[in-house]
């Protein structure tokens, strides 16, 4: 598979009050657009991201919306959802409508609205992504990651400075990243002391609710941009599924989604994870950092918390592999639809050396890693620097 | 979210068949920031629980002690209002544990 990243945008995410959705989308849209050097009539079809549109902010039909927004009809446009991974599923769909060989070129949009709404409404909506059962229960998110992260401190002894690390690292990162939501450093104090949301997790342990949008254009092989040098191919897109709820799943400590999606895209890119030198991975809640990196590899079960806290997958480690450089769904901000395209914005970015001081050196293969639901969905990337 | 009075009443069977029932705990949590609907309840106890028939329930646990919160601890099914009534005026009822 050799899919080309010819554009990318992302607009800041953060709480966006004066920003409607219709800006952010034309603002990711022709960075995208620009970078990409194309006709926008060459683009044969919109892929959406976004999970809240309808139950936020009464607004389906996202496929016309965007293509309305950016000026653009006359394509096939759809809305692609899957909760969290709404972003990394649209990717997905974009590649294999280019791979089917019916599209030359398509967009790939993320965008979510969260702030509008008050924090219950939201708490509610996103709910929306677990089981009838879960809701009956008033669980909510930070509710569903507590219940594996207590499973997780029961059977491998992680502790809750192991999770705060994740929070810490993802901060730090952040504080280079100009459109991340929270630029500022945090300590492992900082987080320990934060409210409890849900026990074990805490206020800092958990992303937050954001506004933002998103978009990558794709081509085939053979459309290259004009005006750069670096060029950056996902070169394996996959994307597994689970049972909605927590009470169907075969371990409370290990996301299958994750494990199966990650499989197949290894054996697509035919690499392992030793080969990987940067991932974008679903830090929704700190825990969730450390179960990603042993569910895709990086990591044996129970060692990625002392690995985090260790310093192993911040920038400046002597180690190979860099985690969440763009901050993570932590820090950088988690506007649910957009997630997973940003997270391939900020890996070809990163591919292509343009990031400042964030920048990892020498990075030719990176991984991006987006959930919906507490595991319901998953979607993995591999991309690679075509140098 | 509303309280579709056509979902609670498909709802009832499940419901019924699964009052009494007894499991213990395997995971658990305290919900302090609650979604809508759960504001007057908050903080609760949530608690995954695996039933003596081998299948897995989720639901609040209530009617218990701070000693009662932990893996392995017996619990029964019960029926308790799960959330406050919407516009429509019907109570929902469905499954919660109290320790055993």
């Amino acid at each position: 598979m050799n899919i080309n990243v010819l554009g990318v945008g992302t607009t800041k995410f953060g709480e966006l009050w004066d920003v409607s959705p219709r800006t952010l989308i034309r603002e990711a849209y022709e960075n995208a657009l620009t970078e990409s050097g194309l006709d926008p009539n060459t683009l044969d079809g919109i892929f959406v991201g976004n999970m809240l549109s309808g139950i936020l902010g009464n607004q389906e039909n996202m496929g016309a919306f965007v293509s309305e927004s950016i000026g653009l009809t006359g394509k096939a446009a759809v809305k692609v959802e899957g909760a969290c991974a709404s972003g990394g599923l649209a990717v997905h769909q974009g590649v294999l409508s280019i791979l089917s060989g019916q599209y030359q070129a398509v967009l790939v949009v993320g965008i979510e609205k969260m702030t509008d709404h008050k924090p219950e409404e939201v708490a509610g909506a996103l709910m929306g992504a677990g089981s009838d059962e879960e809701r009956s229960a008033g669980l909510t998110f930070p509710g569903l990651y507590s219940l594996m992260a207590r499973v997780h401190m029961q059977q491998y002894k992680t502790t809750e400075e192991d999770m705060a690390a994740v929070s810490v690292k993802n901060h730090y990162h952040a504080s280079f990243n100009s459109k991340a939501q929270f630029r500022k450093e945090i300590s492992i104090e900082d987080v320990l002391k934060s409210p409890c949301i849900s026990d074990p997790l805490k206020l800092l342990d958990c992303s937050p609710i954001s506004d933002g949008a998103s978009a990558i254009i794709l081509s085939r092989s053979g459309l290259t941009r004009k005006s750069h040098d670096t060029s950056v191919s996902i070169i394996a897109s996959s994307a597994s599924s689970d049972s909605l709820g927590l009470c169907g799943r075969s371990s409370l400590t290990s996301l299958s989604a994750t494990k199966t999606a990650a499989g197949l895209a290894y054996q697509q890119a035919k690499l392992q994870p030793k080969d990987i030198d940067i991932a974008e991975v679903h830090d929704c809640f700190s825990i969730a950092e450390i179960m990603a990196l042993e569910d895709l590899g990086f990591y044996e079960k129970g060692r990625a918390g002392s690995a985090i806290g260790s310093g192993d997958v911040t920038l400046g480690s002597s180690k190979k592999l860099v985690v969440n450089t763009s901050g993570g769904l932590k820090a950088c901000g988690h506007p649910v639809g957009a997630t997973g395209v940003k997270q391939v914005v900020e890996v070809v970015e990163q591919l292509r050396g343009t990031v400042g001081k964030r920048q990892l050196k020498n990075a030719r293969i990176g991984l991006t890693h987006n959930v919906g639901g507490s595991g319901a969905v998953a979607a993995v990337h591999i991309l690679e620097n075509n140098q | 979210m509303n309280n579709s009075p056509v979902k609670i009443w498909r709802n009832q069977p499940k419901i019924r068949s699964l009052l009494g029932k007894v499991g213990r705990i395997i995971s658990y949590t305290t919900v302090r920031v609650p979604p809508a609907g759960f504001e007057d309840q908050a903080p609760y106890a949530v608690i995954m629980v695996n039933l003596d028939d081998d299948t897995c329930y989720t639901g609040q646990l209530v009617d218990y002690e701070k000693n009662h919160l932990h893996i392995g601890q017996k619990v029964q099914a019960i029926l308790r209002r799960v959330k406050t009534p919407g516009k429509e005026g019907i109570i929902p009822y469905g499954v919660k544990f109290k320790p055993i």
